[in-house]
């Protein structure tokens, strides 16, 4: 199963999850190679937020391997980077602060960090907000703000659950081409959640459909369209096709 | 800074306007001072006792602001045992819950009899008037913080110190500054209660010896030059959170 010639930044093998409640993943098995866009889609409550969780070592599993970067986890990682629904941003923290905060966490000194913040907040369309709190910004770009935090300290995987969930339509769909502008500059590897299959066929490499509960894999589609994607991309046959096949694989386990 | 003057001249105006309607009253109906004086009366009286006022209520605020620093360092403490020390938490909560129903100042007696006539009583007791709203704010804002703010800190490579001061101590100042503002006056009745119990000294003594002269406007007076001192305890909270808690304005618009 694996392809040896192309390294992976993530593998999770047989990643199964037991709550009191019961099973919410199934022997989940898939992985992110190097620099890609990986989406997880899947029916609400087949485990995606507890997979993410599981994955960044903030909470274990009943059993199943994971690894970053080769390396297996077994605790909270600082190669991981995460950025939730909602922009969770420290009040009191103006936008370069608050892009700064993983790296005081991580003990380094934030001076060292200002310039690639400053660079961050450019790339993220968010020149002349640089100083304001949180509640002078809007949603979209809070989240923006959020996007930046993970991005400081370089992580090896960026982690991104429903990032985009808690917007209006137009926000949305605006903040997935924004997300795909940065990510080409970046090119940190994603592993991105989202319930939009369009959102997940314009902004991926590969989709992993995932059964509702308990989580299991259903499949995995390659998109190979042409970066950059625009809304051109949307009428594209291949692109139409691509949704369809998701759309298609969703909804058979409604039948089931 | 414009919002607080201008909250300051509002409050002044209805101020002005209440002692305005007082003294009417007042002079209309012929109530005599020593039932009810009017304003003009025992302002003139705290005029008059200038330096009298000034003596005790420097002592009484020496008392309350001590007692309110103690509050809020062993406040704070427990809030952090409780926080940090999961096994505290079903300990000293209900603890504390236990101990707040009990009228503080029906105890106060036992204060004078054990530490007698001095400033220890009254302290304790402004103490006691305020550790609870200390306690209770500080347990919230250090505790209250919300998880995904924990994950992303620990995800980083946060240690414990790290999330305690510059997440858990940042989130608690708004609290901090709110439970100020209760306990301080708290403690003010803590200190005056203590005081009309023993001793010779304090607003609370200037109030028991205007009682027991009939001296009504020296009281009236007494009780303006109090709620002078907590006006501009709560002032100087204010204008702290108007500078410090910048970031907080739009929760309270
Ligand atoms: N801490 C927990 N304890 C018990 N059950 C949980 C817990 N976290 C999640 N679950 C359950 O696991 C399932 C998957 O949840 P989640 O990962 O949030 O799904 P998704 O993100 O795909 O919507 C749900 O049925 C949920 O109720
Ligand atoms: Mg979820």
């Amino acid at each position: 199963m694996t392809d040896t010639r192309v390294p992976m930044a993530l593998t999770v093998e047989r990643l199964t999850k037991v709550f009191p409640t019961g099973t919410a993943i199934d022997q989940l098995s898939f992985e992110a190679p190097e620099h890609k866009f990986v989406t997880l889609v899947g029916p609400s409550g087949c485990g995606k937020s507890t997979a993410m969780r599981i994955i960044t070592g903030l909470l274990p599993p009943t059993s199943g391997v994971i690894r970053i970067g080769g390396r297996m986890v077994d605790g909270p990682i600082a190669d991981a980077a995460l950025v939730f629904q909602s922009p969770v941003l420290l009040p009191w923290r103006r936008t370069v602060d608050n892009i700064l905060f993983t790296a005081e966490m991580r003990g380094s000194d934030p001076a060292q960090y200002q310039e690639r913040a400053l660079n961050l907040v450019r790339l993220a369309g968010l020149n002349g907000f640089e100083r304001s709190y949180p509640h002078e910004l809007s949603g979209g770009m809070q989240q923006r703000v959020a996007i930046c935090r993970a991005l400081l300290l370089d992580p090896a995987l960026l982690l991104m659950d429903e990032p985009f969930g808690a917007l209006d339509i137009l926000t949305r769909e605006r903040m997935g081409f924004e997300l795909q502008r940065i990510w080409m500059t970046t090119r940190n590897t994603v592993l991105f959640v989202t319930h939009s299959i369009t959102e997940a066929v314009l902004l991926s490499d590969y989709i992993v459909v995932m059964t509702g509960r308990p989580g299991r894999k259903k499949a995995t589609i390659n998109v190979d369209l042409p970066r950059p994607r625009s809304t051109k991309t949307l009428e594209d046959p291949r692109f139409l096709d691509l949704a369809g096949r998701v759309r298609d694989h969703l909804e058979a386990q409604w039948v089931e | 800074m414009g919002r607080v003057i201008r909250q300051i001249l509002t409050a002044s105006a209805v101020i002005a306007g209440l002692f305005f309607t007082w003294e009417l009253g007042v002079t209309l109906t012929g109530i005599p001072e020593y039932i009810l004086p009017a304003p003009s009366a025992f302002l003139e009286r705290f005029w008059e006792t200038l330096p009298l006022q000034i003596e005790h209520l420097r002592i009484t605020a020496t008392t309350t602001l001590a007692g309110l620093a103690l509050a809020l360092v062993v406040g704070v403490f427990l809030a952090l045992a409780v926080v940090y020390v999961k096994a505290l938490k079903v300990l000293v909560l209900p603890a504390l819950a236990a101990f707040n129903g009990i009228p503080k100042v029906a105890i106060a007696p036992l204060f004078v009899i054990w530490f007698g006539l001095g400033d220890e009583p009254k302290v304790l007791l402004a103490f006691l008037m305020g550790l609870f709203p200390v306690f209770v704010n500080a347990v919230s804002g250090l505790g209250d913080v919300e998880p995904d703010v924990l994950d992303l800190a620990k995800l980083a490579g946060g240690n414990e110190w790290r999330i305690f001061h510059k997440v858990r101590l940042m989130n608690a100042l708004p609290h901090l500054t709110d439970a100020v503002k209760v306990a301080f006056p708290l403690a003010l009745v803590g200190s005056v209660v203590a005081e009309f119990i023993g001793g010779n000294r304090g607003v609370g003594y200037l109030i028991l010896s205007g009682q027991a002269s009939l001296d009504t406007s020296l009281v009236f007076a007494c009780l303006f030059a109090i709620t002078l001192f907590t006006s501009a305890g709560i002032g100087a909270v204010v204008i702290v959170e108007e500078f410090a808690l910048k970031w907080r304005a739009s929760r309270r618009r």
